[in-house]
Order: structure tokens, then C-alpha cells, then sequence
């Protein structure tokens, strides 16, 4: 056995080569660690470094998917755990906690509705650039002979009497009163009220009236107007107080009597007041909203065909829109004289 | 004589290396003790430290350190400096330290755990990805240290009992020639 001053490994040896210390490699590994934490301190993700890294945890992914995998069963058996060892204040705290939540979900489910309807009245202020104001119903008829509510705009917010009001599903109503914080929309479905109105599909021109039923009643069309069942009822712009075009409600029956000049058409409005609460009030109306002179000639001609029909003389003193067969409200810019 | 086969030394490092790969990204995840993980870098490193050292050792810290740099979130080099300077020091006598020796072996590696754990996590408080310094200590460093000593035991036992006797247990790969 040769004498030499290395001390002789004990145990089960690795080789009969000593590797030098490494010393050499210490130093060298200690550099570049350090150029490395210097430099991932400066760049953070960015940089080269973080392509690296990107990189690596892409190729690993499917190790750490495999682990997350077969640590599931495990995971849940923690929470069993955890939950059987519960106390007492654990279930009150979580109890409160539930309620807690449960408040704030019901809160943020009617902002989101809210949201909902408000993106819907912005849509149509858009799609029919509507000069309007918004406002919120705050309240319904206070007695039961009219169909009326309460908006939170008045006249110091540039709200007039005669002005319409809508929703984002149809035309609500029109203003009646004006308070200096407050008006009153009549509905359209009030019996004092009658809106210009004319079949989407036909163009025929004839008033909207309310009825006691809360339903609508389509007058004046010709009983060999062409009406089905599902047409669209929309304003025809006439008179100059509701925008042309905006949406009213739906035909749900047609009748023609033997020997009637007109046709008895019920209409089911697209707006529920009590259904609204965020609605447009029109402040005013661009030329392309009201009616043309090409609108008001053919709603004369048909009334002139109509009358004939019925043997009555005719009166076609301008057609107006308006609320207002009462008369008594003043609403309207135009108010209706009508046949 | 002692004749040193090398490829088998390799063959062992690198299935060593797989094992402790595979646990630092699938175990080591999910398994913690409040805001602490196991380190398979640092088992992985420490067992090449105490059953090779020297200049291997040295290097393999590096690169293990770098692999655990690579799969978190912290910054890269990090634990590369930290397992390059422990494997260093438990590599020191460049012999086997392992064999038949658990208790020293235990001892050696708590005391490293220690260190790169304390060494590490204060680190990150003084680049700002740690909040306190009660944070850093107990709820990391200590709960980091404790796992990763708890999960190197199976393999000090592997290295020091049922390595060394070798034939008994049919040997294999690591058989009684060492790593």
C-alpha cells in the first residue's frame, strides 16, 4: 500500500479520482449565478431570461397537469378534513359570511339589470338619434280612473309638457304635467290617450288609442286595409310630437264587420310601465324624425278614402299627433284634431 | 483496486435527477406546510454533494439550483448560488459521507436546508417579493426546511442503509460500487 499523505476515502468508493475540490467551479458558478440574479432582477419577465423561463415551464406543463391530477383526490380529502374539525365560530363566521354575500349577489343582480336596460335606451337613442334626456319612473296612478306615472325629471331639466316619453321595448307615454323635479306621463294605454300611429309593413296611417283594458286600439284603418295578426304598430311622425318610427306594440286581432268602414284592430303595447324604470323623454325632433310631405298626403288620402267609405264628409284639417282627444291637457305641440 | 464504472455513476445521477425533477414540478406543488415547499433541488444536489463532492458536486448544485429557478417565480439564479455554495461545503472531503452514517447525514443536510432556505427567502425580502421579515422566517424558511428534510429522509436511508449492504437487497443499479 503506497504511502502518500492523501487521507484514504472510508466506505464504498466513487472512483479513484479525486475532481480537484472545485474550487475552480465554485467560483465560476457563483459568477454566473449572480450575472443571472442581477440581470433577472433588472429585466424581470421581459427580456431573454423570461423567454427561457417561458419556455421551460411550457415543456413542463404536462408534469405539473400530471401532479395537479393525482393530487386532486388527496386535496379534497384535506378539505373533508378540515371541515369535519370545523368549530363552532367557523360555522358562524361562514354563516354570516353566506348571508353577507347572498345581499351583495341580489344587489349586483339588479345593477346588472339596470345596466341592461340602461345599454337598451342608450341603443335606441343611438339607432334612432333621439335628442332625449333620461329619467326613472318613481311612481305609478295614484287613482284609478287614469294610466299615469311619475317620472324624476321636470321642467328645470329642460322637461316641457308634450314632450313623449319611451323605453328602450317602446313609446311609454307622454308628458302631461310638469313639475319643476317631477311629470306625469300619461300612458298610452290611458283611455284619454291616442297616438299617431301606422302599420310598419302596410304604411296605413291610423290612431293608437287606450282603452279601459290596458290594451290598444288601432282606428281608422280602411276595412280592405291589408292588417295581420303580429304586424308591428309603429309612430308615423305625424303632428310633430313622437319621432317617426318608434315602436308601439303588436296587432293581436283583426276584425271587419259587415258593412264597416274600418277595421277593429286590438294592439298589445311592447312597453309596461310598471316594468320601466329607466326611460327616454324626447326633448325634441330632428326633420328626419317627423313626417314627411309625402306621409301627410297619403294619411289625407286615406282619410279621404276612408270618409267616402263611410259617407262621411271629410276633414283632413292636418294630421297632428296627440294626446289629447279630451283636449283638455294642452299636450302636444300639435295636438290632434283628428276625424 | 477500486474500479470506478462511470457510466454507472451517470446512470444514477441521471435517474436520481428524474425522481427529483419530477417531485420538484408534481409533488412539490401540492404538497405544502403554510407558505412553505419541499426543495428536490436541494435533496438532489445534497445527496451528489455527500456521496461525490468536489468539482461534480459543484456543478451539479448550479444546474439543480438553476432548474428550481426556472419552475417558480422567483428571480433566476437565486438558488443556483445558493445549491452551488452548499453543495460545495457538503462536498468538501469528496467521499462518500452517506454510507452507513444516517444520523450524520441527517445532520449535514438539516444544516444546509437551513442555511439555503434562510439564505434564499431573505433574499426575496430584499428584492421585494416577500412583505415581512415574520413572514419570511416563520411561515417560509422554517415550514420550507422542515418539509424538504422531512422528504430527504427516504432518500439518506436509500444511500446510507440499503446501499451499503448492497448484495443483500440484490444491489441493482446503485449496487455496492456507489453512485
Amino acid at each position: 500500500m503506497p504511502l502518500t499523505g492523501t487521507r484514504r476515502p472510508s466506505g464504498p468508493t466513487l472512483g479513484n479520482a479525486r475532481q480537484g475540490g472545485g474550487g475552480g467551479a465554485l467560483v465560476a458558478c457563483v459568477i454566473v449565478s449572480i450575472a443571472l440574479f442581477t440581470a433577472s432582477c433588472r429585466m424581470g419577465d421581459e427580456g431573454p431570461l423570461g423567454l427561457v423561463r417561458g419556455a421551460f415551464q411550457t415543456v413542463t406543463s404536462p408534469v405539473r397537469y400530471l401532479g395537479s391530477t393525482l393530487s386532486m383526490p388527496f386535496q379534497g380529502l384535506g378539505n373533508v378534513f378540515t371541515n369535519l374539525t370545523a368549530d363552532q365560530q367557523t360555522l358562524s363566521e361562514l354563516r354570516e359570511e353566506n348571508e353577507r354575500l347572498r345581499a351583495r349577489n341580489v344587489e349586483l343582480e339588479e345593477a346588472a339589470m339596470s345596466v341592461e336596460r340602461l345599454q337598451g335606451l342608450l341603443d335606441l337613442q343611438d339607432v334612432n338619434n333621439l335628442q332625449s334626456t333620461a329619467a326613472h319612473i318613481i311612481s305609478g296612478s295614484t287613482d284609478s280612473w287614469s294610466s299615469t306615472v311619475t317620472i324624476d325629471k321636470g321642467s328645470l331639466t329642460g322637461v316641457s309638457v308634450g314632450m313623449p316619453v319611451t323605453s328602450s321595448s317602446g313609446v311609454i307615454g307622454q308628458i302631461v304635467e310638469c313639475g319643476p323635479t317631477t311629470s306625469t306621463v300619461r300612458l298610452i294605454t290611458d283611455e284619454n290617450s291616442s297616438v299617431s300611429a301606422m302599420l310598419q309593413s302596410s304604411r296605413l296611417q291610423g290612431m293608437l288609442e287606450g282603452t279601459v283594458g290596458d290594451q290598444l286600439r288601432l282606428s281608422l284603418i280602411p276595412s280592405d286595409g291589408s292588417v295581420s295578426i303580429g304586424d308591428v304598430v309603429v309612430t308615423s311622425g305625424l303632428g310633430g310630437v313622437f319621432p317617426k318610427g318608434l315602436p308601439l306594440g303588436e296587432v293581436t286581432s283583426v276584425e271587419n264587420a259587415p258593412g264597416a268602414a274600418y277595421l277593429t284592430i286590438v294592439v298589445e303595447p311592447y312597453a309596461h310601465a310598471e316594468n320601466n324604470e329607466e326611460v327616454l323623454v324626447i326633448t325634441s325632433l330632428t326633420e328626419e324624425q317627423q313626417a314627411t310631405e309625402e306621409d301627410i298626403a297619403a294619411a289625407d288620402a286615406q282619410d279621404t278614402k276612408g270618409a267616402a267609405a263611410a259617407g262621411e264628409p271629410d276633414d283632413s284639417s292636418g294630421e297632428g299627433d296627440e294626446e289629447g282627444a279630451a283636449g283638455a291637457d294642452g299636450t302636444g305641440d300639435d295636438a290632434y284634431q283628428g276625424v | 483496486m477500486q474500479v470506478a464504472d462511470r457510466n454507472r455513476e451517470a446512470r444514477s445521477a441521471a435517474v436520481l435527477a428524474v425522481i427529483c425533477g419530477v417531485a420538484q414540478l408534481a409533488l412539490a406543488p401540492n404538497i405544502g406546510l403554510g407558505n412553505g415547499r419541499a426543495n428536490f433541488a436541494l435533496i438532489f444536489s445534497a445527496c451528489v454533494a455527500l456521496l461525490v463532492g468536489g468539482r461534480r458536486a459543484v456543478l451539479v448544485g448550479f444546474f439543480a439550483g438553476l432548474f428550481f429557478d426556472l419552475s417558480t417565480t422567483g428571480p433566476i439564479g437565486l438558488m443556483a448560488f445558493c445549491l452551488t455554495v452548499s453543495s460545495f461545503l457538503l462536498g468538501l472531503e469528496e467521499r462518500n459521507r452517506m454510507s452507513g452514517d444516517l444520523a450524520v447525514t441527517l445532520a449535514l443536510f438539516c444544516g444546509a436546508d437551513l442555511g439555503v432556505s434562510l439564505v434564499y427567502h431573505l433574499a426575496m425580502l430584499l428584492v421585494g417579493q416577500a412583505d415581512s421579515l415574520l413572514d419570511v422566517i416563520v411561515f417560509r424558511t422554517l415550514p420550507t426546511a422542515l418539509l424538504t428534510a422531512v422528504f430527504f429522509v427516504p432518500f439518506a436511508y436509500y444511500f446510507s442503509r440499503m446501499h451499503v449492504s448492497g448484495s443483500g437487497l440484490g444491489g441493482g443499479h446503485f449496487g455496492k460500487r456507489g453512485f
